[in-house]
């Protein structure tokens, strides 16, 4: 006699009479070919499941394990909350401000370029929103609140440009009211509170994650210098098992966790763009084919077979504002903003059309070089046609230049974005000893660590350039990767169009690591 | 293959317009739950991008890409792309009154039925099939009517069903297939299953019992009641090759489909149709021989396995003021004797217009003429009175039942009123019943119910109503309005259903005695998009996925049996319901016993292994170890051995299971007293009464386990279920009390408890 185990897949009881059901069900065969050309570029190795340990796969089976990445955070940003309004309003010694600018952003950025979307999983804002949303802290309920509608096509049809817009608007918000200077702590507070609230809104009138996958105002962020993370994510262990599937757990939610929140299938998942890492898909699974994979750093910048067009306008753009807020710190720019709001008879900076003009400008410039390159690499009566339906898929000849193009710079936007946030860091991170020491009567301006710097601005500007140097190195070697495998044969010059997308690249990292150094150094 | 017709002219069909099919590139994920179930293969998949990608040109709009679609990921736009569905010609009696003829006709001609057929889709995940409580292989027959096999149709249906000519009749389609139809989920008209049913059980051969197995062959098992449920249990048994004997209380058998509906409904030559087979393949049918529940210890010891099919027969009654003056009857009595008096062309003793002076008291009506004949009389052959001589008989209640009341009420030249609290959108009664009704007729209130009744020497003379307002299908209705009409009324007849005996209640462990729908979201049926399709107005706003599942799930109840050996069935076992599900259950239960085998004697037949189901709780992993020792120490014994975790256990699983071995962690401070896990609590919290299944407990615990373990026995023997060993393992191993002994001990405990099985059954 034998055991019969769940995880096995033998069929239960001899039944006395065959269950009707699965005489009259007769779904069509899943289409299995053309899987290895589409998936296997980006299947993680087998070996790099770190769900084969039994600990951590005790670890992500627990109901608990998001809850406690998301305690912490959570009480953490209430403190921000409630310290920013009550505390000091002297930004460096409020807790509030000092924590949330001086470590806190810049550690998001340390968790995307290594993990991905790790903060996701973690996030206090959107966590908040799901207690509340579930009914429930951690256990796997029936229980729902909120209207659970769908984001309607319209806007979802534009996948992650929503969220980039969002940020473009959240970053203005925060330059205009000066609160990540930081300015008034209570100016955090709201700020956070506005974001707490606007999650909870969504997540009461749309489903799951709808919030954090479309609207969230670092969503796409994470998500573009996320790819560079080397945690695949939640992908298949055998997709043949997922194909076969009949009940799809991991997208319905099953009895013990519920659907990806970030609508993600594990069995078709390519990159880690859009994994939230909240292990539900892992918990739901009835035939245990889910694995927490690791991966090489920037394997989902250059392995994914299918490229999106609103993840490559996500990136112009974003690195439009990181340009922009690299540029907003140099003399030129206070010139220009001032002669704007003099003539507009606006308060202040940042000028709405200077603020919207410089990323309109940078990621236009982005579009003309794909379509230049376009222009001179494609081989003539090269038809472009995509299957697609949508924005995301369209297919032209633009196109097949400007995504690759677009997703092989990735590294080097990152880096910006991480080294933008360095000078805070290394100027006043040891504001946060004596910031938790004011709460108890300790710390003051005083204090020696107030006033520490880890680093002077030069040693500042050698990091940031550092970073921004590894940045394009990286973004150099993905360029050349990419370009190899999709522009070269579309191209009329193979070598050329590879050299030319390293070149792009080269030519984004010099120019952000020049301004770092006529910046030198300034927050 | 064309599968749908265009309506209109061929002209038309050439500009018909198809759906616009929209996928969501953003958010599909090549999941393929839409493209392995689309019925004409409009949807394949683009490799390139991984996504669903659909051909306009092919859709028809049945959108159960949009229901099954995990993520919401395609939307449709456009007319359902079907032909109208093929009506039947109206069936208007022109004389009522004493007239039983079948008002409710089939298709007239083949053609029709073929047409009909052909708006089936032949879906490849049929919810239709779910939505039939026996589930019935509909796309099978209805291909095999478009294919013009008519013998192959009736072939398909009796693999699930025994009366596809009553159920096709009697069955409430709208919340059952019909409602589950892919065309009436996207908002259309249903394909007429029921109509395409009933032609097939009408005009094709239909063989007695078949002979299918012999697993039933030394099997001696008592039917108690011969409605449905017995019906199907018999049937079930007999092709089995088991000796099968069926007590019935009444003179005639059949119970409910023989005196519960009208022959305007039901003819008698269809509801007996099935006992004649019966008894012609040699079930022993012993009418007239009601089996007290004083007497089921006494059957049990005598045969095998008992089925208890005795129905829900007992009339319910509104406690209203007056309720106990004379002329309030309860359905069943109306029933029987106005039907007698229709077929015998004779008034119904007690049914008579006017005043008291002229009624004598209301006999048996078995004797011809047993009313008064005072006051001209009413009633059959009539119907050249004046209005005000017209008897009226009030309806307390509009569903089918109060329908029938009225309507063979109608056909004694009454004039019927209904009253029914509810509102009409939501009230649980066949539209088409409804309609007919109205249509000869009867005169239906809804969001009405009866105040009081007034009497004048003790019978009743007058009705007084009261308005009712009711919100939502899942709340009760409330009183808004005392006393809004007052009513002359000669005979009230309560028609608001019927629940168990009282008398089989309390020997049964925790049968319901009303209805109760219950139904976890079962993942397989989630899949096929049914559960998503909410409460649409053709199903009375009721949820027709959770309408289908709690029928499922009381399916997968009757099989697991409530005692020792023996098995309740029908509306014993649910409580009022309907015919199909009666039968569905039936045949679950027959179907248990044929699986189980069980011997009156004890003694288990040879070449069946004992079915062990081992389910744990565990947190660290300590109780899932030893929960694996146990069965790797059943297995050796030679028994079949199942292990999973505690949640995956349903009632499915249970109902296989000849022993059950649950494993607990316990929480809490050995202070504030311990307990089992909290998932484990819930786990039992939410199981069906479990009748004499046998199950042997441990748990593991850190520092002591206190009253955890009793607890937890105490759980389990509150559900009905028998406790034969139980063992806390701390976090030493111990010499006295190990894994092993545990499954040993149960194992040993089991054999010495199936001898001594007579003395669990509740004696009288």
């Amino acid at each position: 006699m034998t055991i019969l185990d769940q995880t096995e897949t033998v069929a239960p009881e001899p039944a006395p009479a065959p269950d009707p059901i699965a005489v009259a069900v007769h779904l069509r065969p899943p289409l299995r070919t053309g899987i290895d050309a589409r998936f296997g570029p980006s299947d993680p190795a087998k070996g790099l499941d770190v769900a084969r340990y039994p600990r951590v796969a005790r670890l992500l089976k627990s109901r608990r394990f998001q809850f406690m990445l998301i305690l912490p955070n959570q009480i953490i940003f209430w403190l921000v909350i409630f310290i920013g309004l009550l505390g000091t309003v002297v930004p460096g010694l409020n807790f509030g401000t000092a924590i949330t600018w001086y470590v806190w952003f810049c550690l998001v950025f340390v968790m995307m370029v290594v993990v991905g979307r790790a903060w996701c999983a973690m996030c206090p804002f959107g966590g908040f929103a799901e207690w509340i949303q579930r009914r429930s802290l951690w256990q796997r309920t029936q229980r729902r609140l909120g209207l659970g509608l769908k984001l309607p096509e319209p806007i979802a049809r534009y996948g992650f440009l929503l969220s980039v817009a969002s940020f473009l608007l959240l970053t203005w918000i925060e330059e205009f009211f000066n609160i990540a200077v930081p300015g008034n702590p209570a100016a955090t507070s709201f700020m956070v509170l506005g974001i707490v609230t606007s999650a909870l809104l969504f997540f009461l009138v749309f489903e799951r994650r709808t919030f954090c996958r479309y609207i969230c105002p670092l969503s796409a962020l994470i998500g573009t210098v996320g790819s560079m993370g080397s945690v695949a994510g939640f992908r298949t262990r055998d997709r043949d098992v997922c194909l076969s599937c009949k009940t799809k757990d991991c997208m319905r939610g099953g009895e013990s966790g519920y659907g990806c929140p970030w609508y993600t299938w594990p069995g078709s998942a390519d990159s880690n763009l859009a994994c939230g890492l909240c292990s539900e898909c892992y918990k739901a699974c009835p035939a245990d084919n889910i694995g927490l994979y690791l991966q090489k750093p920037l394997t989902s910048v250059i392995a994914p077979t299918r490229r999106r067009a609103d993840v490559a306008w996500a990136i112009a753009v974003l690195w439009g504002l990181v340009v922009f807020q690299q540029f907003n710190s140099l003399s030129p720019y206070a010139t220009l903003d001032n002669w704007l709001n003099r003539h507009m008879a606006f308060p202040n900076y940042p000028n709405p059309v200077d603020y919207v003009g410089i990323i309109a400008v940078v990621t236009i410039a982005m579009a003309g070089i794909a379509w230049g390159a376009a222009r001179l690499f494609a081989r003539p009566g090269l038809e472009f046609v995509g299957r697609g339906q949508g924005f995301i898929e369209k297919a032209s000849k633009f196109r097949a230049y400007f995504l690759p193009l677009m997703y092989g710079i990735i590294p080097v936007v990152g880096a910006d974005f991480f080294a933008r946030q360095l000078p805070k860091f290394f100027k006043h991170a040891t504001r946060v000893v004596p910031s938790v020491g004011h709460l108890f009567g300790a710390g003051s301006t005083s204090s020696s660590l107030y006033a520490t710097r880890m680093l002077s601005n030069p040693g500042i500007v050698k990091v940031q350039v550092g970073v921004i140097a590894v940045g394009t190195v990286a973004a150099m070697w993905t360029s050349w990767r990419i370009a190899g495998r999709e522009l070269a044969p579309v191209s009329s010059r193979p070598a050329g169009v590879r050299v030319a997308a390293v070149g792009l690249a080269l030519v984004c990292g010099v120019a952000a690591a020049f301004m770092y150094v006529l910046m030198s150094a300034a927050s | 293959m064309t599968l749908t017709t265009l309506g209109g002219s061929p002209a038309d069909a050439a500009v018909a317009s198809h759906p616009k099919v929209t996928v969501l590139v953003d958010r599909c994920a090549g999941c393929q739950e839409c493209v392995v179930r689309c019925p004409v293969e409009a949807l394949s998949m683009d490799v390139a991008t991984w996504t669903a990608i659909a051909d306009d040109s092919k859709c028809i709009g049945c959108r159960q890409c949009v229901r099954t679609c995990p993520f919401s990921a395609i939307f449709i736009d456009g007319p359902m792309v079907v032909a109208e569905r093929v009506g039947r010609p109206a069936h208007h009696l022109e004389q009522l009154e004493g007239n039983l003829e079948e008002t409710r006709l089939g298709f007239s001609s083949w053609a029709d039925v073929v047409a009909e057929a052909s708006r089936c889709l032949s879906c490849p995940d049929p919810t239709c099939v779910r939505g039939c409580p026996v589930h019935n292989d509909i796309p099978g027959f209805i291909a095999a009517v478009r294919g013009g096999d008519l013998d192959e149709a009736h072939r398909v249906l009796r693999r699930t069903t025994f009366l596809p000519d009553v159920c096709s009749r009697v069955c409430d389609q709208a919340v059952q297939c019909e409602g589950a139809c892919t065309w009436s989920l996207a908002g259309g008209a249903p394909v007429a299953i029921g109509a395409i049913e009933r032609f097939i059980a009408d005009n094709a051969p239909v063989p007695g019992v078949e002979q299918v197995s012999e697993r039933g062959r030394d099997l001696e098992v008592a039917i108690v009641g011969s409605g449905p449920a017995g019906i199907a249990a018999a049937w079930e048994l007999a092709q089995a090759g088991a000796s099968v004997t069926v007590f019935e209380k009444d003179e005639q058998p059949g119970g409910l489909i023989r005196w519960g509906i009208p022959d305007f409904t039901l003819p008698r030559s269809v509801s007996s149709r099935a006992w004649d087979a019966l008894e012609e393949a040699g079930v022993d049918l012993r009418c007239g021989s009601e089996v007290a529940p004083s007497e089921l210890a006494k059957l049990s010891a005598s045969y095998d396995a008992v089925v208890l099919a005795h129905g829900a027969g007992v009339p319910m009654r509104l406690p209203v003021k007056g309720g106990d003056l004379e002329g309030v009857w309860d359905a069943t009595r109306f029933l029987v004797e106005a039907r007698a008096a229709v077929a015998e062309h004779r008034p119904l003793a007690g049914l008579v217009a006017g005043g008291p002076d002229d009624v004598v008291g209301a006999g048996p009506g078995t004797g011809a003429g047993g009313g008064s004949g005072a006051g001209g009389g009413s009633g059959a052959g009539g119907g050249s009175q004046s209005y005000g001589l017209i008897p009226t008989v009030l309806v307390v209640g509009a569903g089918n039942t109060a329908m029938d009341v009225a309507r063979l009420a109608r056909r004694l030249g009454a004039r019927p009123i209904c009253v029914d609290w509810m509102d009409r959108r939501f009230a649980p009664v066949r539209p088409d019943e409804l309609e007919e009704a109205a249509l000869e007729g009867v005169d239906i209130r809804f969001s009405t119910t009866l105040g009081r009744l007034e009497g004048q020497d003790g019978h009743v003379v007058a009705a007084v109503l009261d308005s009712t307002r009711q919100e939502a299908a899942n709340r009760l209705p409330e009183i808004v309005g005392h006393a809004t009409a007052t009513e002359r009324v000669d005979l009230v007849v309560m028609a608001m259903g019927y629940r168990l005996d009282q008398g089989y209640a309390s020997v049964l462990p925790g049968v319901p005695v009303s209805r109760r729908a219950s139904g976890v979201a079962d993942r397989g049926w989630q899949a096929s998009g049914l559960i998503a399709a909410g409460a649409p107005a053709f199903a009375r706003h009721q949820p027709i996925g959770q309408l289908a599942l709690g029928r499922e799930n009381a399916r997968v109840r009757a099989s697991l049996g409530v005692g020792d050996r023996l098995w309740v069935a029908g509306d014993a076992l649910v409580g009022p319901a309907t015919v199909v599900e009666a039968m569905a259950q039936g045949r679950r239960a027959a179907q248990a016993i044929l699986d189980e085998q069980p011997r009156r004697d004890g003694h288990q037949p040879s070449g069946r292994p004992l079915r062990v189901l081992v389910g744990y709780e565990s947190r660290a992993g300590h109780t899932e170890r030893a929960a694996r020792a146990a069965a790797a120490c059943l297995a050796a014994s030679s028994a079949e051995v199942k292990i999973v975790p505690l949640s995956s256990i349903g009632v499915a699983e249970l109902a296989s299971a000849d022993l059950v071995l649950v494993g607990t962690w316990v929480e809490g401070l050995v202070v504030a007293g311990v307990r089992s896990a909290k998932a484990t609590r819930q786990w039992l919290a939410a199981l069906p009464p479990l009748g004499g299944k046998h199950f042997a407990i441990f748990c593991t615990y850190g520092v002591a386990p206190r009253g955890a373990l009793s607890a937890l026995q105490g759980e389990i023997e509150s559900r009905g279920g028998v406790v034969v060993a139980s063992a806390a393992f701390g976090p030493r191993p111990s010499a006295e009390s190990s894994p092993e002994k545990l499954a040993l001990s149960a194992i040993e405990k089991l054999g010495a408890q199936r001898s001594t099985l007579e003395a669990s059954i509740p004696a009288a």
